[in-house]
């Protein structure tokens, strides 16, 4: 249908021989006709330009013109495979760095919810960070109250985390984390059932019959999706339930829940205490903003109700904490532990997007001064500026385009690494897959890189016409562009050393966490979860139960003693909160001051020898501390050292203030070493211990091994089932695996770091080794004549080694500078902003020299080579 | 037909070589060249068409669909491309004399108010 130029050229051709065989039979000279048909037909080139405009536009030309352009780039890069190689590999690291923490962060920070309307969703937080509770929950009254002062939530949902053993599902009983919920909780989330039912208001009450729904995640992963599950009956604890449905795949906010269950299943949500005591907190609230009303209207609003509530019953709350409320979108709320990281990461990221562009510039920089030549004689012949430009474009499109498809793919496995490691910050990770914005992230990145670097060279200027490089097509290097490469390998230099100090951070840190001494006996102790609401029972029934199995396992061969307290060190942080305010007989707090808090443990006699932590003074718990008699507390060395006089701690008094213990008074029998449980950097925190056997309540059990820890796991499985059959026994595992795995974020932390300080390090060398290498092929003739005159080759070896060392030294104090500033300018939006040590920077400027002297060493042992006559005739 | 070129030339009304091409090939295909001619001696040299313009338009009319284009022989026994109106060209024509008629009108009543129509009675 489109004529194409030959067919153009046809007829005019047919055109003119029509013209002239008229003037010929009109009688003119063939010759002469010939001449007269030409210049009546006009510029032949400009009425075919004009015919040829009907139906191709310029667009059409000038993509045309580039495809040809890249049919040319592409044959002249084969002849420089190597180069082109490094360039579409050091583009990929980069762009798939970056398409990777790219996707993660859109599908973790910026995906909406799969909830109806998410963003009328909130969730609603009572909170008093000055004592260090960042999650309080609400207790039912507080909850009752508040939601009858509301306007602007139209509907609450509360949910509270219980571990259920569920029996029913599966061969073995075991521990599931359960939400027991109301019946508004689904209708509020706005989600739906993709089996069976969910959870409405006919579940509420005590007459309710017991029914749980699954979450999607447990349904396929632990029953295999097994369809048949809705009417199973189950057990949960003692209550007997029925699944009613599955529920759609979501993010199951605020645990990694596995079953959500009505409140008849959980006794305790229907006794007196739940119900009625102001200071039994264990209830998350979530809320539908009502319509027309705005989130801030929430806010506003709950806070002043909040606020009343405190002051009306101020006996409900610790002294001295300033409780506050807290209303957030669910979705921020969820995202926002992982917030930080990812854009941390993100950041990362960009340095190597920028450190991979800058070392691609460099490279095609170099290539561009070797074409010179080429380009100063097609400028010579006439090639537009444009034209030329058009050839590099060509070349760094194609150049760039490979590099996003390697990208791209790339990106696949890098997503699903960093996808693994932001879902210890937000279940949203989970699924997060490389979708088809990591292909656009990845295009528009290549195309912002090729058009970047096809301005990078500068163009040989027309007046200035060539002169001697036009005839002899040799290597020459400007001042500028030799400025020009060193600038950007300086600057990818002090990228690295940006990245390079950061990881350096990270792996200290993390070497310091490791080497610290923790206090107990870390690889022959194994701790299990045996939790207590397995029997039904609690109180004195539930510690004859604890305390045969302390009996029982203890007379397995090769245990060494058996002890049962409340928290696994580590593995259970968090799980009472941040330790509780007391205050010590004869002690005047002076006024204002927020009394001090300790941790609550519960241990059964031996717990202290079992784990290793020394008895520093006093006596540790017998059997004769029982129900009834007088209570008794063991405390660590911190409360001895900063509560009493010369540390004399031993049968003085301590009297808990929480609320919830109505005013326990203990009597102080024992003095042990600090050992920090919850966090792995070790500290000196204030801790009390009290009787298993007089609070009635247990939870885990230590063993203490003689031989290969692990190996006795079955056998103490087998015994604590012989006792009880339907009690679950989890989670075996020595001190020293649990610290491992609570180490492993601050592990993968250092690693990601390091890995993506590593990649920097690996463009910075080729960078440096590039730009020296081609400043040496480029002084050839320079050092032709320094040899000639009688330099020693040592001299000319030392002189680029040096070259490499100034970059390196220049870009990384560059890098400290910079470094610097953007750590106060990311102080301004984090909270926790550290400057890394004079170790770790020393450390990654060492790094850097070294790597810099050994990227020059080649370049510097070819300079030292040089064959003086070749050298001298090269030109 | 040996006149001095270009005396006593008219130029082309813009927008009205279309016309003219679409009229020339009312009795049957022309080449290029042939179209030129006609619109030569039909008008007796007044109008004369350059190729610079000619050409485009025929390629712009075959885009439209109003002409289409085949290949033949000339009488030079040269290939050469002959232009035949389609059905919807011909409709083309047809509005195209109608509004040129229109504009005729128009402009001769301006030019000539005597003799165009009735007269007003003020």
């Amino acid at each position: 249908m489109r004529p194409d130029d030959r067919e153009l050229d046809d007829e005019i051709r047919g055109h003119l021989a029509l013209s002239i065989k008229e003037r010929v039979e009109g009688g003119e000279d063939p010759e002469a006709a010939r001449l007269a048909a030409l210049r009546e037909f006009g510029y032949i080139p400009a009425v075919r330009e004009s015919m040829r405009r009907i139906w191709y536009s310029r667009a059409f030309d000038a993509c045309a013109a580039l495809l040809q352009d890249i049919r040319v780039a592409l044959r002249s890069l084969r002849r420089a495979r190597g180069l082109a190689l490094t360039i579409v590999v050091t583009l990929a690291l980069g762009i798939g760095a970056n398409a990777a923490i790219f996707s993660v962060v859109r599908g973790v920070l910026l995906r909406p919810l799969v909830n109806r309307d998410e963003d009328r969703l909130v969730y609603i937080r009572q909170s008093a960070p000055s004592a260090g509770a960042q999650n309080m929950s609400f207790s039912i009254p507080e909850y009752r109250e508040l939601k009858a002062r509301a306007t602007t939530v139209s509907a609450f949902g509360d949910f509270s985390t219980v571990d259920f053993t569920l029996i029913g599902l599966g061969s073995d009983p075991r521990i599931v984390k359960a939400g027991v919920v109301g019946g508004s909780f689904f209708d509020v989330m706005g989600l739906r059932p993709v089996l069976g039912r969910l959870l409405n208001a006919g579940d509420d009450g005590t007459k309710a019959a017991g029914a749980a729904v699954l979450t999607y995640r447990f349904w396929t992963t632990a029953l295999d999706s097994d369809p048949t599950v809705v009417g199973k009956a189950i057990r949960l604890g003692p209550s007997p339930a029925t699944v009613v449905g599955v529920l759609e795949p979501s993010v199951p906010y605020p645990a990694d829940t596995e079953i959500f269950a009505n409140v008849v299943t959980s006794p305790h949500h229907l006794g007196v205490v739940m119900v009625e005591d102001r200071t039994h907190r264990m209830t998350e609230v979530f809320g539908r903003l009502a319509p027309g009303r705005s989130i801030d209207d929430a806010r506003a609003e709950l806070t002043a109700a909040h606020a009343a509530i405190v002051k009306a019953h101020p006996e409900s709350y610790p002294p001295g904490a300033k409780v506050q409320l807290s209303v957030k979108r669910l979705r921020d709320q969820i995202a926002a532990p992982a917030r930080t990281i990812l854009l941390v990461l993100l950041a990362a990221a960009a340095l190597v997007f920028v450190i991979a562009c800058s070392n691609v510039a460099n490279l095609i920089l170099a290539r561009s001064v070797r074409r010179e030549g080429e380009l100063a004689v097609r400028a010579a012949l006439g090639a537009s500026h444009a034209a030329l430009r058009r050839t590099l474009l060509a070349e760094s499109l194609v150049l760039c385009s490979g590099g996003a498809v390697l990208g791209v793919l790339l990106a696949d496995p890098l997503v699903s690494l960093v996808t693994r490691y932001a879902a210890r910050f937000s279940v949203r990770a989970l699924d997060v897959t490389v979708d088809a914005s990591v292909v656009w992230i990845g295009a528009g990145l290549a195309m912002a890189a090729a058009i970047l670097l096809a301005y990078v060279p500068r163009l040989p200027s027309s007046h200035a016409a060539g002169g001697l490089g036009l005839a002899s097509g040799s290597v020459r290097m400007t001042a500028g562009t030799s400025r020009r490469l060193r600038m950007f390998a300086t600057t990818q230099i002090a990228f690295s050393f940006v990245l390079l100090a950061g990881a350096a951070m990270l792996l200290a840190a993390l070497v310091s966490l490791q080497k610290a001494a923790t206090g107990y006996d870390m690889r022959q102790v194994v701790a299990f979860d045996v939790p207590p609401a397995a029997t039904g029972v609690a109180g004195p029934k539930a510690v004859d139960f604890y305390e045969q199995v302390i009996r029982r396992v203890g007379e397995l061969p090769g245990v060494q003693g058996v002890a049962v307290g409340s928290f696994v060190p580590w593995r259970d942080h968090g799980l009472f909160g941040a330790g509780m305010p007391f205050t010590v007989e004869g002690r005047t707090p002076a006024n204002g001051d927020a009394p001090p808090r300790a941790r609550f443990r519960l241990v059964t006699p031996g717990f202290f020898s079992v784990l290793g932590v020394p008895l520093l003074a006093g006596r540790d718990f017998t059997d004769d501390d029982r129900p009834g008699s007088e209570l008794v507390a063991v405390v660590s060395q911190s409360i001895a050292q900063r509560l009493f006089a010369n540390g004399d701690a031993l049968n003085r008094r301590l009297v808990w203030l929480e609320p919830y213990f109505g005013r326990m008074k203990v009597r102080i029998v024992g003095v042990v070493a600090d050992v920090d449980d919850e966090n792995v950097g070790p500290g000196s925190p204030l801790t009390v211990y009290q009787s298993v056997r007089q609070i009635g309540y247990g939870g885990r059990v230590f063993v203490h091994t003689a031989g290969d820890p692990y190996a006795l796991v079955p056998a103490v499985t087998r015994t604590i089932r012989g006792i009880s059959a339907d009690q679950p026994v989890e989670r075996g595992a020595t001190l020293e695996d649990i610290r491992a795995q609570v180490l492993s974020p601050e592990r993968i932390n250092a690693f990601v770091f390091t890995g993506f300080a590593g990649i920097a390090l690996l463009i910075a060398v080729v960078g440096v080794a590039g730009v020296l290498a081609f400043s040496v092929s480029a002084r050839t003739r320079e050092f032709g004549v320094r040899l000639a005159v009688g330099s020693s080759p040592r001299r000319l070896l030392a002189r680029v080694l040096s070259e490499g060392v100034v970059i390196a030294a220049i870009g990384i104090a560059a890098g400290a500078v910079g470094g610097f500033a953007m750590a106060r300018v990311a102080s301004r939006f984090f909270e926790h902003v550290q400057l890394p040590g004079a170790v770790p920077v020393l450390g990654a400027a060492a790094v850097l020299v070294g790597a810099a002297v050994a990227a020059s060493l080649m370049p510097a042992a070819r300079a030292s080579r040089v064959d003086v006559l070749q050298a001298l005739r090269s030109e | 037909m040996a006149k001095s070129p270009d005396e006593g030339r008219l130029e082309l009304l813009q927008g009205t070589l279309d016309m003219l091409i679409l009229r020339t090939l009312q009795w049957g295909p022309r080449h290029g060249h042939g179209i030129g001619q006609a619109i030569r001696t039909q008008s007796d040299d007044l109008l004369k068409v350059e190729t610079g313009s000619l050409y485009p338009a025929l390629h712009r009319l075959v885009k439209r669909g109003w002409l289409k284009a085949e290949w033949g022989v000339s009488e030079a026994n040269q290939r050469a491309k002959y232009y035949r109106l389609t059905a919807a060209g011909k409709e083309q024509l047809l509005r195209e004399k109608n509004r040129w008629s229109q504009l005729v009108h128009a402009i001769g009543r301006i030019m000539n108010p005597a003799s165009a129509g009735p007269e007003r009675e003020d």
